[in-house]
Formats: structure tokens, sequence, C-alpha cells
């Protein structure tokens, strides 16, 4: 098969002038081909020029952008708790309307918490254990099976969300085999 | 095995367990070669030291999305050539263009150059780093970007046709020519 300059400039071309992965037959070819050879020369030496291109590190560089991974992965961290402070409010809330909480309705409290009522709801709310254990008393008597099972899911949904946004960092994709 | 032997896929999966050293070795093997690329895209290397710290970040910020498919350097010039893109489009809404008046009363266009910003300022030979700077720009735009892709880029020509999803027999074939132009426009040189 008869080879034609443009396909060994091309190689040469791409191997910055080096003949070494020319086949027996193209380098021959080369030896006696004037414009191939020109074209060889060229190419080793535009790489000469290009090898100079690239500027110096930027020594800064590397610190500010591990600073930034940090704080990315602060920013994560308050984002992955947002699910279960937000299905946790929910259930909370659910249960205050529904009057599942000590007091009354959260109707009936309106004037009082307006007064002196948030002081003691932040008093119940900072004793986790027992509130929950309050709202979960209090579900079981006041809520009914569908509102009690929709207040789960939401809570349920809350924490998959989280254990999501927790994992999904961390995950390792499949990786395919490079060659 | 040490950071600088292992693979970027390497490096990449110990980023994603959290190992913030093995990304800053990927930093650290690419942070020239994307400043370089970058430089030549904007034209200014101090911006293209900035869009190559923002293009780090927001691989690191998106590092759990990476497609594996693709190779981390193809994507990496990725996120880097869009930032520079989004860059270029708003300069070119913001550009405000110095005039001064000449004794006919017409307008002559100041010409204003920061050498400090040349991305090929480093060079110690100033006549050829002109020459290079026309030359590439003189470039078709096709061509010109394969070029800043394998030269500045330092990018296979397996990772440009990835980059560019072109047949890489295509690649090889622009860039031939590419190299034709740049031969003959810096014969003087060679």
């Amino acid at each position: 098969m008869a080879i034609s300059c443009e396909a060994i400039q091309t190689q040469l071309a791409e191997a910055g002038g080096d003949t070494g992965q020319l086949t027996d037959e193209e380098r021959l070819h080369l030896e006696r081909c004037p414009e191939c050879c020109e074209v060889a020369a060229g190419e080793r030496a535009l790489g000469l020029i290009f090898a100079n291109v690239l500027p110096a590190a930027d020594p800064g560089l590397e610190l500010r952008v591990r600073s930034a991974m940090r704080s990315t992965r602060r920013r994560r961290r308050v984002i992955a708790l947002l699910p279960v402070a937000a299905s946790l409010f929910v259930a909370l809330l659910g249960a205050v309307l529904l009057g599942g909480l000590p007091g009354g309705s959260l109707l009936a409290l309106l004037p009082v918490w307006s007064s002196q009522g948030w002081v003691s709801l932040a008093a119940t709310l900072s004793d986790w254990t027992a509130a929950l254990r309050t709202a979960a008393g209090a579900t079981e008597a006041v809520l009914s099976p569908a509102m009690l099972g929709l207040t789960l899911v939401v809570s349920l949904l809350g924490v998959a969300a989280t254990v999501v946004a927790t994992r999904r960092w961390r995950r390792i994709s499949p990786w395919r085999d490079t060659d | 095995m040490s950071f600088s032997d292992a693979t970027d896929e390497h490096l990449v999966r110990l980023a994603l367990d959290g190992d913030e050293d093995a990304f800053s070795h990927l930093v650290t093997r690419y942070q020239r070669r994307l400043t370089a690329f970058l430089g030549q895209l904007v034209g200014d290397i101090e911006l293209a030291r900035e869009l190559c710290q923002e293009s780090f970040i927001r691989a690191w910020s998106a590092l759990d999305r990476f497609n594996p498919k693709y190779r981390f350097s193809t994507w990496l010039f990725r996120i880097g050539h869009n930032l520079g893109i989004d860059h270029l489009r708003r300069r070119r809404l913001k550009t405000v263009a110095l005039y001064r008046t000449d004794r006919d009363g017409g307008e002559i266009e100041l010409d204003i150059e920061d050498a400090t910003k040349d991305p090929l300022g480093h060079f110690e030979n100033a006549e050829l780093s002109a020459s290079l700077k026309q030359a590439i720009d003189g470039l078709r735009p096709e061509y010109r970007e394969l070029v800043l892709l394998r030269h500045f880029g330092c990018l296979s020509y397996q990772e440009i046709a990835e980059f560019k999803d072109m047949p890489l027999g295509t690649v090889k074939n622009k860039l031939f020519r590419a190299h034709t132009v740049l031969r003959n426009a810096l014969a003087a040189f060679l």
C-alpha cells in the first residue's frame, strides 16, 4: 500500500516530530521525502516553542482551594441537617396544632405565647426527651390514624433525606477501566 | 503508592473518600496547564489564575457528580472552559472603549496594554512570544481551540476528541492543518 505524505505528516504532528512511532516503511519514506523531512524538523522545533508556554505555578493556589474545600464541606454538613430539623419541626407543629402537646391547641395558646408563652415553649423544646414522649402519647390519643401515618412519613422522609445528603458526598461512583 | 505515581482516577477516588491531599495533588498536577489554557482563552494571566482557582473549587464541589465515563482532565478543562466563556460573555457586555480626540476632532481608540497580564509574558524571547500570540490568534477558531487544548492544556489527542466530542481522526486532521499554519507563521523561529 502506498504511503501518503499527509498520513506521515499527520503522525509527525501528533508525535511532535518524533519518528519513533513510524513503521520501517514509513521511516524509509521519510528518508527519501524532503517535504516530510522538513515537516518532521518543523514539528520538533514547534514542540520546543510550545514546551515553554506553561506559566509558573501559583504557590498560593493549593492553599486557597483547600480553604474553599473546607468551607464547602462545612456548608454541606449544615445543609444535610436541614431535612431532619424540618421534619422534626413539622412533626412538632402537627402535634401542637392538634393539641398533642400539653396546654391545649395552638390557637388557644397564641395569646398566652405572645406574653410569656415563648419562654415556656423554649424550655419545653429544650428537653427533647420529654417533648417527644409527650408528643408520642398525645399523638396516640389525639391524632387520627391517617394523620399519624402522615406525620410518620414526613419524619421518615426527613431522616432518609439526611442519610442521602450525607452519604452522597462520600459515595464512590462506579469506575470504568481506563484504557 | 505515592500521589505522584497515582492516576487521576485513583486520586479522584481518594478525594471522594474525603482525602483532601489527593485532590490537592490534582490541583498541583493540572494548575499550570489549566492556567495556560485559560490564559490564552481570556488573554489575561491574572484572570486565568482566578478562573483556574474557581475551576478547581467547582470541580471539588461537584466531584460526586463527576461521570467516570469521562477522564478527569477533560471534565476539569470543560469546567474551566465554560467559566472562561461565561467570563468573556460578561466582559463583552461591560466593555467600555476608551477614546481620545485627535487634532481633526476624530476619535482614536487608545491602545492600552498591560504586559504583566500577557499569558506569554514569561517568555524570554519577546519577539517569539509576540509572533506566537499573533500566529495563534490568526488561526481559524476551530483550529485555535484545538491548539490551545493540545499545547497549552497538554491534553492528548484522545482527550481532545473526548472534550470536543469529535472523532479522533478529525482531531488529528485539524491539528495537522493548524500545525501547518503555525509552522509557516513561525518559520523565522524554526
